[in-house]
């Protein structure tokens, strides 16, 4: 009996040998794909059902936060204040995962990075609260102000800092409401979603960094730029003559001025008039290397350097692709043409004028302070590159402030402050006629601007009328007001 | 002058010790892992695990002194875990499992004590044989049967809630061995022919297989898959070792095999089992619901598992008495799932050499059939749980929540402990008598 007992032995070794092979497919093999099936969602609750941090303003006003629910969930993560805030705080998604600050940051929100898990060697064995909170740079009321003034036009605007390259401001309309994709309920997500998603106005997408415009008028600051810098131009010479349009080299198509209208003279003037056939004839005087050593300076043809991802890199045509091309060159420097900007592209612009030249990195995060106070990430303040020098961002400022005072720009004055500026309208078509509507510009006190901004209503059928100084103008006014309404933080008492 | 003493009841205290501190650890970090506090009675608990297994020492110590020290710490150790296991699951249901885990060591010592000569067991066979059918067939009775999940194995006494079935697999383990002894000459002699088939002659393999029938038809009738299949692998196993006959196994798996495609066409309960151990995907939110949860446990827990406490194995329906295997694997995860069966490969090893030692046929077919009710029984559920066989509703023993089953396995336990040690004591007095005084 004894052999049959070991043989019997031996099968049942074999049995549990099998059972051991089959929980190795089961946790070792098979362990990823289980845990990413779609009828699994332990993943997905475990992010969802921990603490996490808010999303702050820098006056501290809550633009996203956790509320403890009784569901499996445990927490609903909710936005105050709805659309304000989507296109920079963005979403946090049990089905499309997340956006903005809420995907930037997702670690430290959540409380998962190193410095949060280890601060202290007794969290191994407690659940203390570890998230942290993130502060933007964004003011709530120059937020507000910017949502107000754009009204119900499509549009986007930015403002900045020049002096630290801190996003005062950052709105998009039209926006969503990120608590309708943070909700539990995920067949109204789906369905959120899907209807966005259709939206021919991509109400989704953070224009202000990740859509590109043609930059119109706005651009011709940069050509004049390329000149100061490249010494071709110089605020008396030379004077440009008065046309109703210019034809530039190797073509017959004269390139016309805005509404026909007769225009020329020096820079200030051409300037203040945003003269097409005079910066035309500039920018094919300056030639293609300096344009587009210039364009680069601004930071053309590269991602801005941003707390958020995904940024789209504004466009100008590399030197060799206006070989034989002058029509095109005489095109891209009033920002025609292939040349397309984002709009915190354009606010860079004017901030680097304001800066004295120097364009700082524009960022969106102040802090990151975990539940015991300390800071885990602090303000990344730097210069992103030198775009012109300060003699050449002196005189433009100059420029720019001329602009505002008997320009195209009259509409961004503000009593008693140093506003400069620079209208465009982006002409799209002309049946029917439509335009993008800008502006850029800088304030406050004289000689040490505290803000730029840039502004784009956007071209929409039935508004052909709109131009940069009507329409964009009073809505960056608005925004400027906003942030001079407050004492500068940066001021030495 | 005596031989020196081997001391396994040493060894024996020394092992649970171990289990012990396990056992106690294991407690602490699930709750740690639940609600990040060392538990408040934490000291008692430890306490009265401890008082347990010595209590359960003590009394193979006094009743069984030479019998096997490894066979108790590791069903203490299995208990032990589980009960973890199960407080961390359901709190109810934990305190309900103390009080049987008490009760199971006292029947482990009541057993020791009552039955003190292996020998008394071969005499009460056709007893006990009685015994088994009458607590399988309790459930199907008026009044007391209880239906619960689909089957109908319960019987309500009082306040008190009992599968009987339990106890009968170890009724008939005794019968079985003393029937095929005794019989095992005739057994093994093909004198009949049918066909192929040289089968013993049916007046002595009759009282067999009208028991093996019997229970089949009490099984199917009560819709339990499980013990149908665990008692007549039980039958299969005992018999082709009593008669050494291949031939039994072969045509036992053979009409097993038929019985089997027989349910599988008749019965939808059995149907249903099929295809949810084929295509768990075709309806893994219904249906397969739990064997689709207990793998996305197991995965979850990956090699090292998501720490005791710390998983979400309340998802899978029945955590805590058949599924208990998947929990452990999603908090444990492949490392401590695996420790559980090398815990269940040892108690097998230890049983089946127990048969192996032992000098008495009797004792020998006895101790390798309670070996196998535990050996088959753990692989049944596991191996469901796990998803390489259909899932079959069975206790997984010693570890899953449920008084009947822990009582009856610890009796199955103490069986084999007396079949051990009085193995020992024959050898002793054998050596004693042939050492010079």
């Amino acid at each position: 009996m004894n052999s049959r007992i070991r043989r019997f032995g031996i099968v049942l070794i074999v049995l549990y040998l099998a059972v051991f092979a089959q929980l190795n497919w089961l946790q070792v093999f098979k362990a990823k794909a289980y845990t990413k099936n779609p009828y699994n969602n332990r993943e997905t609750v475990r992010d969802f059902s921990q603490p996490r941090g808010k999303i702050l303003t820098a006056d501290n006003v809550v633009v996203a936060e956790s509320i403890p629910t009784n569901d499996k969930l445990k927490f609903q993560r909710s936005y105050p204040f709805g659309p304000l805030y989507a296109h920079t705080a963005g979403y946090f998604s049990l089905t499309y995962g997340t956006d903005g600050v809420e995907g930037a940051f997702n670690d430290l929100l959540a409380g998962r990075t190193d410095a949060q898990q280890f601060a202290n060697p007794l969290n191994v064995f407690n659940s203390n609260d570890r998230t942290a909170d993130v502060t933007m740079t964004i003011r709530s009321d120059v937020q507000l102000a910017a949502q107000q003034a754009l009204g119900d036009r499509e549009g986007t605007v930015v403002a900045i800092d020049p002096r630290t390259g801190a996003v005062l401001a950052m709105y998009s309309n039209i926006s969503y409401d990120p608590t309708l994709l943070a909700s539990h309920d995920l067949p109204a997500v789906r369905k959120t979603r899907t209807f966005l998603n259709l939206l021919p106005a991509k109400p989704l997408l953070a224009k202000a960094f990740r859509e590109r415009y043609f930059p119109g008028s706005t651009f011709k600051v940069i050509t004049a730029a390329a000149g100061l810098t490249g010494g071709k131009v110089t605020v008396l010479a030379p004077i440009y003559p008065q046309a109703e349009s210019y034809t530039p080299p190797l073509t017959t198509t004269p390139l016309k001025n805005f509404s026909g209208q007769t225009c020329g003279g020096a820079l200030f003037d051409i300037l203040a008039q945003s003269c097409n056939s005079a910066f035309a004839q500039m920018g094919v005087e300056i030639g293609p290397e300096q344009m587009a050593a210039t364009a680069s300076a601004f930071g053309f043809n590269e991602v801005i350097p941003f707390d958020l991802p995904g940024g789209a890199r504004s466009v100008f045509p590399t030197a060799d692709q206006f070989v034989q091309d002058t029509p095109k060159l005489a095109q891209s420097a009033i920002g025609q043409n292939d040349v397309q900007a984002t709009p915190l592209q354009m606010a860079l612009v004017a901030a680097a004028i304001a800066n004295d030249g120097s364009m700082m990195a524009p960022y969106l995060v102040e802090k990151v302070v975990g539940r015991n106070g300390q800071i885990l990430r602090g303000a990344n303040v730097r210069e992103w590159r030198r775009a012109v020098d300060a003699n050449v961002a002196r005189t433009l400022r100059q420029a720019m402030i001329g602009v505002v005072i008997n320009g195209s720009a009259t509409r961004l004055a503000i009593e008693g402050v140093e506003v400069g500026g620079k209208t465009g309208t982006a002409e799209l078509g002309t049946n029917p006629p439509s335009a993008h509507a800008w502006t850029i510009g800088f304030a406050g006190p004289a000689g040490n601007p505290r803000v730029a901004v840039a502004v784009i209503v956007t071209a929409q059928p039935g508004a052909a009328e709109q131009t940069g100084g009507k329409v964009a103008a009073p809505i960056a006014q608005a925004v400027i007001a906003a942030v001079l309404a407050t004492p500068d933080p940066l001021a030495k008492p | 002058m005596p031989i020196k003493q081997l001391k396994p009841r040493r060894s024996e205290l020394s092992l649970i010790i171990v289990a012990v501190v396990i056992v106690g650890a294991a407690y602490v970090l699930a709750s740690l892992g639940r609600t990040a506090s060392i538990p408040a009675n934490v000291i008692p608990f430890t306490a009265i695990v401890l008082a347990l297994l010595v209590a359960g020492h003590i009394g193979i110590r006094i009743l069984a002194p030479r019998a096997d020290p490894v066979l108790f710490v590791l069903a203490a150790f299995l208990n032990g875990i589980g009960y973890v296991f199960i407080a961390r699951l359901n709190r109810r249901q934990a305190a309900a499992q103390s009080t049987w885990t008490m009760v199971g060591i006292a029947a482990m010592i009541l057993t020791l004590l009552l039955i003190r000569r292996v020998r008394d067991l071969e005499r009460y066979q056709w007893t006990l044989a009685l015994v088994g059918v009458g607590a399988l067939m309790l459930p199907l009775a008026p009044v007391i049967g209880r239906t619960v999940n689909g089957s109908r194995l319960w019987v309500r006494l009082g306040g008190l809630s009992f599968q009987p079935g339990e106890f009968s697999k170890v009724c008939f383990a005794v019968f079985f061995a003393g029937y095929m002894i005794n019989k095992r000459e005739l057994l093994a002699s093909a004198t009949w022919r049918l066909g192929p088939l040289r089968l013993p002659d049916p007046r002595h393999l009759g009282p067999v297989v009208l028991a093996w029938g019997g229970s089949i038809i009490v099984m199917t009738g009560e819709k339990d898959l499980g013990s149908s299949l665990m008692l007549f692998t039980l039958f299969l196993v005992m018999l082709w070792l009593a008669t050494e006959r291949p031939m039994y196994l072969v045509s036992g798996f053979t009409l097993f095999a038929a019985a089997a495609y027989v349910a599988w066409r008749q019965f939808a309960h059995v149907q249903r089992r099929v295809t949810i151990w084929l295509h768990p995907w075709n309806d893994p939110t219904g249906a397969s619901l739990q064997i689709v949860q207990a793998s996305f446990a197991f995965a979850w827990g990956g090699i090292a598992g998501v720490g005791p406490g710390r998983g979400d194995p309340g998802r899978i329906p029945e955590a805590s008495t058949d599924f208990i295997f998947a929990a452990i694997g999603e908090e444990l995860g492949l490392v401590g799932a695996t420790a559980i069966l090398a815990a269940y490969v040892l108690m097998i090893g230890v049983g089946l050499r127990i048969a192996i030692r032992s000098e008495r046929q009797f004792d020998k077919l006895l101790a390798a059939g309670l070996t196998t009710i535990l050996g088959v029984q753990s692989f049944v559920i596991i191996g469901g749980v796990v998803r390489l066989v259909p899932l079959t509703g069975l206790t997984l023993p010693f570890l899953s929540f449920g008084g009947s089953s822990l009582i009856a396995n610890y009796i199955v336990l103490a069986l084999l402990l007396r079949i051990s040690d009085e193995q020992a004591q024959r050898e002793f007095r054998q050596l004693n008598a042939a050492a010079p005084a």
